[in-house]
Formats: C-alpha cells, sequence, structure tokens
C-alpha cells in the first residue's frame, strides 16, 4: 500500500508535466487548430534555459529571479514560431502545412542542442529540498509541477472567461470565419496563443529541469506524452488535460511497478486507443459538428 | 624509296609522338604511385540511446586513422571515411548500412555500438562480404550471423560471469535482482545472468526494465525491493541512465550492494554528474583490466600514451568524452590495419575475419591480448575484466580496481 502511494504520488508529479503540455496544447489548438509538436523540444529548452543560468547549486532567490525571464524567454520564442507557422496560411484549419512545421521546428530545436552540447544529457539541481513521504524521498519538482499545472489551469480558466483578449481567442475556437466577420485580428490574437502556450512550456521546463532529460533526443517522449494527455482529456479541453496528464502519469508508473517497466510507455498509448474507441471527444472533450 | 623530305618529316612525327606519349607516361606516373585509398565507413549511432557511446567511438576512430595515414596508410593506401548516422534506430541503420555499401563502397565499416542496429542491417552487410569491427553486446551476433563482424565489447555472457564472479566471491551475495535497460544487448545480459545466477548459489528475486532516458526509475525499484535481494544486478547503456537508476534507489531509502556492467564504470563521469559521488556507495561496475589499475604511481602506459594523442587530436572532446570507449575504438582500427597489411592488402569480409580468428591473440594494443575464435567473434573475454571502485577515477578515466586502496 506503501509503495502504491508513493507511485501514485510521483506519477501525479510526472503527469503535472504532461498536463502542462496539454494545456500547452489546447490554448494553441483552440485559436488556430494547430497542434505544435514543437512543444516537446520547447520543454527542454525550459530546462536547458535552467541548467545555463541557474548555479550548479542553486537557491531559491536565485530559482525564482530567473523563472520569469526562462518564462518570458519562452513566450517569445513560441511567438515567433507561432508568427513563422502561420505565416503561409490563408486559414490554419483548411490547411494542414503546419504539421510539417511543427514538427522542423522540432527537429531544428533537437539539432541545435547536439551541435551545442553533444548528445550528453544535463542535470539540474533543485534548491528545495526533497519532500519526505513514508520513508522516501519525493524530488520538490514534482510538487511544483503539480501545482503550476494546477496554477496554468486556473490561470487560463480566468483568461478565457474574464479577460477581453482570452474571451476573443475562446471566440476563435467556437467560429474562425465568424470571428474574423465580427472584426477580430486573427492572426495577432493567434499568435498570442502561442506566445501563452509558451510561457506554460517555458515554466513546466524550467520546473521540471532536475526531474527531466534535457537532451537533444528526449523531446519527442515528452510531446508524445503531452499530446495523449490532451486528447484522453478531450482536445481543447484544459480540465480535461490537467485530469489526463495526471492519470496518463499515474498509469504510466503503476504498469511499470505492476507489470514491467517494457509497459511504461505503451500503457499511455494504449489508453489513448481505449478512449479514442469509446469516446472519441475525450473524457471532458465537446463532441464537435462535422461538415457533411 | 623515301625521300629525304619525307624522312625528316617521319622523323619529326615519330619525335613528336614520343613525347607526347612520354608526356601522357609521366602524367599518369602519380596516379600509378598513389594507389586508391582504403575508404571506411563510420556507421555510429551519432544520434540517439547510443550517441554518447558513438562519440566516444568516432574520437577513438579518427586518432587512429590520423596517425596511421601520417605513417603512410594501410598497406600504402591512404585512408578516407565515410560517416553515416543510424540515429539508433534500426530502420534508419539498414539505409546508411545501404548507402555505405551501395553507393558510398566502402572497403571497411566501423561501427555501430547499439546491437538492435546491428541485427537489422545483418544481410546488407553479409552480402556485401564486408569486414567490420563494432561495440555492440548481444548473444544474437554469433560467426553464424554475422561472419565478418568482430565486437570489441564485452560479450553479455562474459559480462554476466564477471558481474556473478564478483557478487559471489567478493560480494558474498546470496540473492539478486536485475535492472536493465530495453535494449537488445541488455535483454542478452539478462537472460545470461539468469542462466548463470541459475548453476550459482545466488537466487534471482525479481528482474524490471526501463527506457533509454528514463529519469525516474523507482516504480521499477520498487518492484525489486519488494523481493528483499542483498544485491542488485544494474545494467545500463548510458552513464546517466545508470546515474539515474542510483538516483532512483537512494530517494526510495534502498541501499542494497550494487554491482553492474561496464557502462557504470566506463561512463562513471557522466553517472556522477546526474547522481552525485554519494550515489555510488556500495557500487561496483566493471572495467576492462587495461583500462585499471592498483597503485596510482604505476598506470597502464599504452592507455595513457593513447589518452595524450586523443587529447592532441581534440582536446575539447578528450575531455568531454569516455576515453575507455575510444581506446577500444582505436585498438580496432589498428587491428584491421593489421588483419590487411598481413594478408596482402586485401580488405575482403572473408580474408580479414579469416586472420583476425588466426591470428588476434597476437595482436598487441591498448587491449591486451584479444580472444577471438570460430564460436565467438568477441574481441574481448570475461578474463580480461575486472571489477572497479567507478568514483575511484585518475585523469583519462582509469579506475582503481576493486580491493585496491
Amino acid at each position: 500500500m506503501d509503495d502504491l502511494l508513493v507511485i501514485m504520488v510521483r506519477g501525479i508529479g510526472a503527469g503535472s508535466v504532461f498536463a502542462m503540455l496539454g494545456m500547452s496544447f489546447n490554448v494553441v489548438f483552440n485559436a488556430s487548430g494547430i497542434l505544435n509538436f514543437a512543444q516537446g523540444n520547447m520543454l527542454v529548452l525550459g530546462g536547458l534555459f535552467a541548467f545555463l543560468l541557474l548555479p550548479a547549486q542553486p537557491d531559491a532567490l536565485h530559482w525564482f529571479m530567473f523563472l520569469p525571464l526562462v518564462v518570458g524567454l519562452l513566450g517569445l520564442l513560441l511567438a515567433v514560431q507561432g508568427f513563422i507557422t502561420l505565416l503561409p496560411l490563408r486559414s490554419s484549419v483548411e490547411q494542414h502545412s503546419w504539421l510539417i512545421t511543427t514538427l522542423a521546428v522540432s527537429v531544428i530545436i533537437g539539432a541545435v542542442l547536439l551541435i551545442y552540447q553533444g548528445t550528453a544529457q544535463q542535470t539540474v539541481r533543485s534548491p528545495f529540498p526533497a519532500i519526505h513521504l513514508l520513508g522516501t524521498r519525493v524530488p520538490a519538482a514534482y510538487a511544483i509541477c503539480a501545482g503550476l499545472a494546477v496554477l496554468w489551469y486556473g490561470a487560463l480558466r480566468l483568461f478565457h472567461t474574464r479577460v477581453l483578449i482570452g474571451l476573443a481567442i475562446s471566440a476563435l475556437s467556437q467560429d474562425l470565419d465568424a470571428a474574423r466577420a465580427a472584426g477580430l485580428r486573427v492572426r495577432r490574437l493567434q499568435v498570442t496563443a502561442f506566445a501563452i502556450s509558451g510561457l506554460i512550456v517555458g515554466s513546466a521546463g524550467y520546473a521540471a529541469a532536475p526531474v527531466m532529460a534535457i537532451a537533444n533526443d528526449s523531446g519527442i517522449s515528452y510531446v508524445m506524452n503531452g499530446f495523449v494527455a490532451a486528447v484522453v482529456g478531450g482536445l481543447g479541453s484544459n480540465l480535461g488535460a490537467l485530469l489526463g496528464g495526471a492519470l496518463v502519469g499515474m498509469l504510466s508508473f503503476y504498469a511499470a511497478y505492476q507489470y514491467g517497466g517494457e509497459f511504461q510507455n505503451a500503457v499511455s498509448l494504449a489508453l489513448l486507443v481505449v478512449v479514442l474507441m469509446l469516446r472519441p471527444q475525450g473524457l471532458f472533450g465537446r463532441q464537435a459538428a462535422r461538415r457533411v | 624509296m623515301v625521300s629525304r623530305g619525307n624522312l625528316t618529316g617521319m622523323l619529326r612525327r615519330a619525335a613528336f609522338l614520343a613525347a607526347v606519349l612520354a608526356g601522357i607516361g609521366v602524367a599518369a606516373l602519380p596516379a600509378r604511385a598513389q594507389p586508391a585509398p582504403i575508404k571506411i565507413g563510420e556507421w555510429l549511432d551519432i544520434t540517439g540511446g547510443g550517441a554518447t557511446a558513438a562519440e566516444s567511438a568516432r574520437l577513438g576512430i579518427d586518432v587512429a586513422i590520423q596517425e596511421i595515414n601520417a605513417s603512410g596508410g594501410i598497406a600504402g593506401r591512404k585512408i578516407v571515411t565515410v560517416t553515416a548516422d543510424t540515429q539508433t534506430d534500426p530502420t534508419v541503420g539498414v539505409g546508411e548500412a545501404k548507402r555505405l555499401v551501395l553507393q558510398e563502397k566502402v572497403d571497411l565499416i566501423i561501427g555501430p555500438v547499439i546491437s538492435q542496429v546491428l541485427l537489422a542491417a545483418l544481410p546488407v552487410m553479409n552480402d556485401a562480404r564486408i569486414a567490420q569491427i563494432g561495440a555492440t553486446g548481444s548473444e544474437l551476433v554469433t560467426p553464424q550471423a554475422a561472419p565478418y563482424y568482430f565486437s570489441l565489447l564485452i560479450n553479455a555472457e562474459s559480462q554476466a560471469k564477471a558481474v556473478l564472479n564478483q557478487a559471489e566471491q567478493v560480494l558474498r551475495a546470496k540473492s539478486g535482482a536485475l535492472l536493465s535497460d530495453s535494449g537488445a544487448q541488455s535483454k542478452s545480459f539478462v537472460e545470461a545472468m539468469k542462466k548463470e545466477m541459475a548453476g550459482r548459489n545466488i537466487r534471482l528475486t525479481g528482474a524490471q526494465e526501463y527506457q533509454y532516458r528514463a529519469t525516474d526509475m523507482t516504480a521499477q525499484i520498487l518492484t525489486l525491493k519488494r523481493g528483499n535481494p542483498d544485491t542488485l544486478f544494474l545494467f545500463a547503456s548510458s552513464g546517466e541512465d545508470a546515474g539515474n537508476a542510483l538516483k532512483s534507489r537512494d530517494e526510495l531509502g534502498w541501499n542494497p550492494k550494487v554491482t553492474g556492467n561496464y557502462t557504470i564504470a566506463t561512463f562513471a563521469d557522466a553517472l556522477i554528474k546526474v547522481a552525485g559521488k554519494e550515489a555510488l556507495h556500495d557500487t561496483t561496475g566493471l572495467n576492462y583490466t587495461a583500462f585499471t589499475y592498483c597503485d596510482p604511481k604505476q598506470l597502464p602506459k599504452p592507455f595513457t600514451d593513447f589518452v595524450a594523442k586523443a587529447r592532441a587530436f581534440d582536446a575539447a572532446a578528450s575531455a568531454r568524452l569516455s576515453m575507455l570507449f575510444a581506446a577500444t575504438f582505436y585498438d580496432g582500427v589498428h587491428l584491421l590495419k593489421e588483419a590487411i597489411e598481413a594478408s596482402g592488402g586485401k580488405t575482403d569480409g572473408p580474408t580479414v575475419a579469416a586472420w583476425i580468428v588466426a591470428n588476434g591473440r597476437n595482436h598487441t594494443g591498448i587491449l591486451g591480448s584479444l580472444t577471438p575464435s570460430d564460436t565467438s567473434h568477441f574481441l574481448v573475454g570475461a578474463e580480461a575484466l575486472s571489477a572497479v571502485y567507478p568514483e575511484r577515477i585518475l585523469a583519462g578515466g582509469l579506475q582503481q580496481r576493486y580491493g585496491c586502496q
């Protein structure tokens, strides 16, 4: 029983990173219909910035000092990526060149990391002490990530319901053409959505750096799990991504514990298949009307 | 009757023709004096899970090639290289193998370091009858399956024997659990360990595996902890993975003795970077005896000489990469040179392989005596291994043998 509790706590911690990636997917998807597959490597970049900025033995002051810088940098980077991705598209919903563009950005980031640091994996020490749980130590990064995921969920909810720009972005997700006809500056709002997703991914990468593989080839695993979290929860639903991430994290840890490590990654993909078969719109997603 | 004028004209034409032919001959002379270079394919896992090891391997290969070219090449032929990245992906690896063999028409191939990449491309290599040296550990790579391929790595069976010798004779282990990654070599190791343990007085309490680049292995370790073994047998393919395994063990407050494969020793720098030296308590790894010392004042000269050459070649890469892995590939290139020169310059797979099997034992390189045979193309056996303290590292990566002070 103790083992299971430890696994669930760690699973939720690891799943929080997937949840933030899932929410980041949603922000961009709701505004543009684009799934940004570069987010796994953007997350790794967040971790890399933590490695570059923080001293070898960081303290809390340094950590809080550099957090806004990294978050801002990733926000800016994603805004630029969004602008470039959207530039050739007349309509992001009807054209699919974004699929290649976002994958290309991911490949470029991986290649730049390979040139910069070779194949090595960077390590970041946490300034915060581990949490003691049933005789074990749980990295503080897991707790911070879980807190951040909830924080981002709340912030996005407020943003989409109370803030004018947020409401406008929500309008895009309902009907892009109607929003354009109503005078909304669609392209600018979509780039803003990319920037917001950068803030989410940047904070996730920075916070998770002590428990992440900061390497040129690790982004793919994160983006896969983030995508599964978003789809299982229901694409477009941030509550779904929050719970989907935790579910993916817990299930993968439980599968490794109960059935063996070979099932750790497979179980999240199996979950994706099952959910898509039984409830294609995801656990919290809305059924979309389809033009026939 | 030829007139005098005609004769003069004929002589002029003959002289002109002779001059032209002489000119052509002179022009052709350098081409004859400069034989075609030997083309070596560096078929390595430059990106992906095997990249750390492959990068080190590449350094050793390049140092050897520079040295050989400076001294006149192999049998008078300079070496040129063609690089191919398998991306640690068998599908990509097969494509790159075909490019090297069919398009680039390489004479020899060096690499890979990942077993599943080699296994996938064996039909291509066998059809081309190309001599090849790599560093894979899977037991599936037999002389029947890969007649022209030799591995610089200790095979999984030899590592299993050496690990269990250390556990049984030194650590006095009575029970053990296995933790390994999901690679083909690791699976061979697990099978070999299970087989070996059955014949010894060490009870297997459980086995678990993790994916490359996993950072949290607590779920796997909790499962193994349930079996309450006194020793944990760790088989990793990268120092970072080994570091994360030991870090996870420490976070769970579990303290069995740990003994593991050569990665824990040869990539100890990366391991320590991830987990810290403190995570290596009660931990031993395996290393080639050629890369170990007992007395810090008496270091193995062939290895220290190689480290000096590697630093002169690329100081930054030498500081970052595993010199031990680089040295094994340096030795591998020299072994190929020796085989080709002793075979009258022939580079074909059957000739080179036959020479290595017959004469590999006499090769004197950094690794010491090699042990290829008709039944095994693994160049290094269990007798060439020693248990070491991974954290006791000297410059270049030499490690102190277990039991030495």
